[in-house]
Parts: structure tokens; C-alpha cells; sequence
């Protein structure tokens, strides 16, 4: 598969000041990758750095050529005061493909359409954003990230603000969309079962502790391994948001 | 008081500041929805004091009498580029090494408010003048000001329209516009440059007060009248003629201070949209 991205002897952080490293990483179309540690433990530094947000403090990133990414961010990123209807926020995911300057074209319009109706947000389309509930948001973001084409989806943490049958749901959607589009998924998670069932390869990450480890599901998410970075049982059940101690999330 | 009749025989006097106001009025409203949206209402109160502190400089410059240089100080251009300087340290200095971005623009603030009065002590000419300048209470706009306000007016407007998607893309969703390679320090350093242009010429012509209330007040309102963000920015521009047109005609009939009639008629239409909004919540 091609590389889309490749982090060469990296070193993650913020303003210079290292948080952890060296990480080695190799991003390949079409492959789904789980990103998983506790909170504050460098994931969505990572991403971040991945996607060229934040810069590496040693080491380089090397990214496709004109690689588009469809980024759904964290829930609460966005300011609820801002009065957008979904339609405005799906035909931002467009704005990929047409620079500050240029105006949608009819094209743009019926690509971000077909977005909001794979999504299943058709109907929600003149609604405000700030409106939805967490589930509905998601998938708006995620028609928004589709309709830029993308070589890349890239979720961070998509499911922290829905119900079960809203994170099944999801989940199935942003599956059926790396199989039809070919796209790669890199998606931050705290659920341990959702990144079983779909990931094919999992990167841990705990920069408290200096760890990073990447590799294959089969060889990572494994109860010894799991039970070793997290630092406790998963005999039951993979998922410590259900089972765990004290929440004590990915 | 001057009844209706009278007004409309004394077009004369009022027909220049009226067209000077509704387009202040019209393009600070446009402004202010970016003001409002982005949380920077702060910002721009810091602004039109700074725009304040360059006029009330320049009179003290004026009379120290220095000659050539005195005379050389141009009033609106010192304004301008103090505004603009403080506008474009707002929006690219995010980090304030342990002080939050608010704490600064508040520094801001103070220092230009107490410099504007520390001056217009000094200055016993030009004293009116400052306190033109601050409360907005002059009747009469300077000759220059017919063109100069409502050309920045169009221009700022035509930018604002050709640049729409992308100044509320970045507004919106500054970290995907980075990802889409938008050019996001560019488009926010504009925007406050146009905000910091705006206060300054509209600040010189009616006063600190009205400019900061029309930045604030009629996108305030228009975010309670409607949800529709075209909509928002319609009303808003229109709110904003309305506060200055409606404030300088009760000014005029009522004897009343300009500036402060224009504030107070934008402060009515924010009244109307947060009771309107509380309205329809309980119906």
C-alpha cells in the first residue's frame, strides 16, 4: 500500500519542549489506524503532528504531495455562538479543493450534497449546527470531512460524546466510507473495543511513561499487552470504560 | 425641541453627518458580527480607544508647537497607524507568557484611556475636540470625512464580501483552515486591520462611544433575531444605519450628545433581539 505519511525519528511536542520520542511510523492509504493511551499522554499531539498542525521538535514528517485530510476534531471544538446550518459546515470540508479566494462551484454544491447524504444528514441540512445532538454532530462532521475527497480521514475521538447505538452507527459509517473511498482512517480513540473491532494497526502512546509502540492489532491488543501499558487486567472485557478501574481510559 | 418639518427644512446641517454615520453604522455592523463570533468585543473597545489616544496625540503634538513637525503630524494618519499597529499585535501575539490574551487587550485599553485623558488635560485648545472624540458629541462631521468614511466603507465591504467564505471558515474552524493551507495569519491580520481602519476613521468622525457600540450592539441583536448567518450579517449592517441614522435625528430634534443618542439607539435595537429571543423561547 502507498505511504501517505512517514514519521522519520520524531520527537512530539509543544513550543520546542519534547513530550516524547523517537517515534518511527509509516501511514499507508487505505489502512485504518487506531491511536490509543491515556489522557494527556500525547495522542492528539501526535495527530496534530502527523497532519503538519503542530511541528515535530526533532526530526521530520514527510507527507504525500498535495495529501488531503478530512479532519473531524474533538467534540467542543466548536464556538456554539457560531449560527452555521450543517449544509455551511459540510461545504467547509470542500473548502480543501477550493482555495481562500474561490467560491463553491456547482460541482463543489453536488459533491458536498452526496456527502450529506451518505452521512445521513440530508434532513438536518438547514438546521443550525450548535442545535444537534452529539450523535448528529459527528456525522455532519464526518459528511464535512467526505466531502473534501480525501486521501486521509482523520478522526480525533469520535465517538467521546454518543450513546452506544450512535458510536455503532458511526463507527459503520466511517467503515463503509475506507471502503468505498480507499481512504486511510487515523482515529484517536478511548474505546479499547471500538479500536479492536475496526483498527488494523494500533499505535499506544503514554508520554508520561516515554512509551510509543506500533504495530499490528493481532500483536497489540493482546490482554498482556493492553494489561501492560494501562497497568491493569483486561481478562473480561477489552473495553476499561465499562470494565476498567477508575475510567482509566485509553 | 425641533418638530419633524423643521428637521427635514434643515437637511443641510444634517445630511453630511447622517451619511457619515449610516455608513459607520453599516460597515461596523458587518465588522462586528467577526467581533462578536470571534469573542474579541474587548478588542475592539481597546481599539477605538487607541484610535483616540493617536487624535488626542496629535493635538498635543500640535501644541507644543515643534514648527514643521507639528504641522506634519497628520491627525487621522497617526490615528490609523497606532490603531493598526495595536490591531496587528492583537492578532498575532497569542501568547502572552503567563497572561492571558484578554489581560493584555485590557492593558491595552487602560493605557490608551488613561493616555487620551492624562493628554486632553494638557491640551486646553483642543480640549472639546477630546471630548468629541471620546463621547461622540460633535454635530458636524469634517468636510474630508463625507468621502473618506463611506469610500473605506465600500472597500472594506467589497473585501468583506469577495472573502466572506474564508473569513468565516477561519473564524469558524481556524485549525482546519491551517490543514486546508489557508492562508490564516493573513486573513486574520486582515480582519483586524479593517476592524482596526474602520475604528480609527469612524472614531476621528463620531467618537469612540458610537463606534464601539456599533461594532458590539447590532450583531449582538441580529445573533438573537435570526439563526441564519447571511441573515446575521445582513441585519447586523442594517441595525447599525439604523442606530446611527435614528440616534443622530433624535440628537438633532432632542438636543441631545450625538454620540451618546447613537449608542443608546443601538443599545435599543439589542433590547428588542434579546427580548424578541426570550419571546420565542416561551412560545
Amino acid at each position: 500500500m502507498k505511504k501517505l505519511i512517514r514519521l522519520k525519528d520524531v520527537t512530539i511536542g509543544y513550543d520546542g519542549k519534547a513530550i516524547l520520542g523517537p517515534v518511527e511510523l509509516t501511514i499507508r492509504r487505505g489502512e485504518f489506524t487506531g491511536i490509543l493511551g491515556p489522557n494527556g499522554g500525547g495522542k492528539s499531539t501526535l495527530l496534530k503532528t502527523m497532519l503538519g498542525l503542530v511541528p515535530p521538535v526533532s526530526g521530520s514528517v514527510d507527507r504525500e504531495q498535495d495529501i488531503v485530510f478530512g479532519y473531524v476534531p474533538q467534540n467542543g471544538h466548536f464556538d456554539p455562538l457560531f449560527p452555521v446550518s450543517v449544509e455551511e459546515v459540510v461545504s467547509m470540508g470542500r473548502y480543501a479543493r477550493a482555495p481562500a479566494g474561490r467560491t463553491l462551484s456547482k460541482a463543489d454544491r453536488e459533491c458536498v450534497a452526496r456527502s450529506m447524504e451518505m452521512a445521513g444528514v440530508s434532513r438536518l441540512a438547514r438546521r443550525t449546527f450548535r442545535s444537534l445532538s452529539g450523535g448528529e454532530k459527528q456525522r455532519t462532521l464526518i459528511a464535512r470531512a467526505v466531502a473534501g475527497e480525501p486521501d486521509a480521514l482523520v478522526l480525533d475521538e469520535p465517538t467521546a460524546a454518543v450513546d452506544v447505538r450512535g458510536e455503532a452507527a458511526i463507527m459503520e459509517l466511517v467503515e463503509s466510507i475506507r471502503k468505498e473511498s480507499g481512504a486511510a482512517v487515523i482515529m484517536v480513540s478511548h474505546f479499547l473495543r471500538t479500536a479492536a473491532k475496526y483498527a488494523e494497526r494500533i499505535i499506544l502512546v503514554d508520554a508520561d511513561k516515554g512509551v510509543f509502540r506500533e504495530g499490528a492489532k493481532p500483536e497489540l491488543m493482546t490482554s498482556g499487552v493492553l494489561a501492560d501499558f494501562f497497568g491493569f487486567n483486561f481478562e473480561s472485557d477489552l473495553d476499561p470504560q465499562t470494565t476498567g478501574p477508575g475510567g482509566g481510559g485509553a | 425641541m425641533i418638530t419633524f418639518g423643521e428637521f427635514l427644512h434643515s437637511y443641510f446641517l444634517w445630511r453630511d453627518p447622517m451619511l457619515v454615520g449610516a455608513a459607520a453604522g453599516a460597515i461596523c455592523g458587518l465588522l462586528g458580527v467577526y467581533v462578536v463570533l470571534r469573542r474579541i468585543i474587548f478588542v475592539s473597545a481597546a481599539l477605538t480607544q487607541v484610535s483616540s489616544f493617536g487624535v488626542a496625540l496629535t493635538f498635543y503634538i500640535e501644541g507644543l508647537g515643534l514648527g514643521a513637525l507639528s504641522a506634519a503630524v497628520h491627525p487621522f494618519a497617526l490615528s490609523i497607524g497606532l490603531t493598526v499597529a495595536a490591531a496587528v499585535f492583537f492578532a498575532l501575539k497569542k501568547d502572552y507568557s503567563r497572561i492571558s490574551r484578554e489581560g493584555i487587550i485590557g492593558f491595552g485599553f487602560l493605557v490608551a484611556s488613561a493616555a487620551v485623558v492624562i493628554l486632553g488635560d494638557r491640551i486646553t485648545k483642543g480640549s472639546h475636540d477630546i471630548a468629541s472624540i471620546l463621547f461622540g458629541s460633535a454635530v458636524v462631521v469634517a468636510p474630508e470625512d463625507v468621502y473618506i468614511i463611506p469610500s473605506i466603507a465600500i472597500a472594506v465591504g467589497a473585501i468583506l464580501l469577495i472573502y466572506m467564505k474564508d473569513f468565516v471558515f477561519v473564524s469558524f474552524d481556524e485549525e482546519s483552515a491551517r490543514l486546508f493551507k489557508y492562508p490564516v495569519r493573513a486573513l486574520n491580520a486582515g480582519l483586524m486591520v479593517m476592524i482596526a481602519v474602520v475604528a480609527a476613521a469612524a472614531t476621528r468622525a463620531l467618537g469612540a462611544l458610537p463606534v464601539f457600540a456599533f461594532l458590539a450592539l447590532p450583531p449582538l441583536a441580529a445573533l438573537y433575531f435570526t439563526e441564519r448567518l447571511k441573515l446575521v450579517f445582513i441585519l447586523s449592517a442594517a441595525m447599525g444605519v439604523l442606530s446611527a441614522v435614528l440616534g443622530y435625528f433624535f440628537s438633532f430634534v432632542l438636543s441631545l450628545p450625538t454620540g451618546a443618542s447613537m449608542a443608546m439607539c443601538a443599545c435599543v435595537f439589542f433590547i428588542a433581539g434579546l427580548s424578541w429571543r426570550e419571546v420565542r423561547k416561551r412560545v
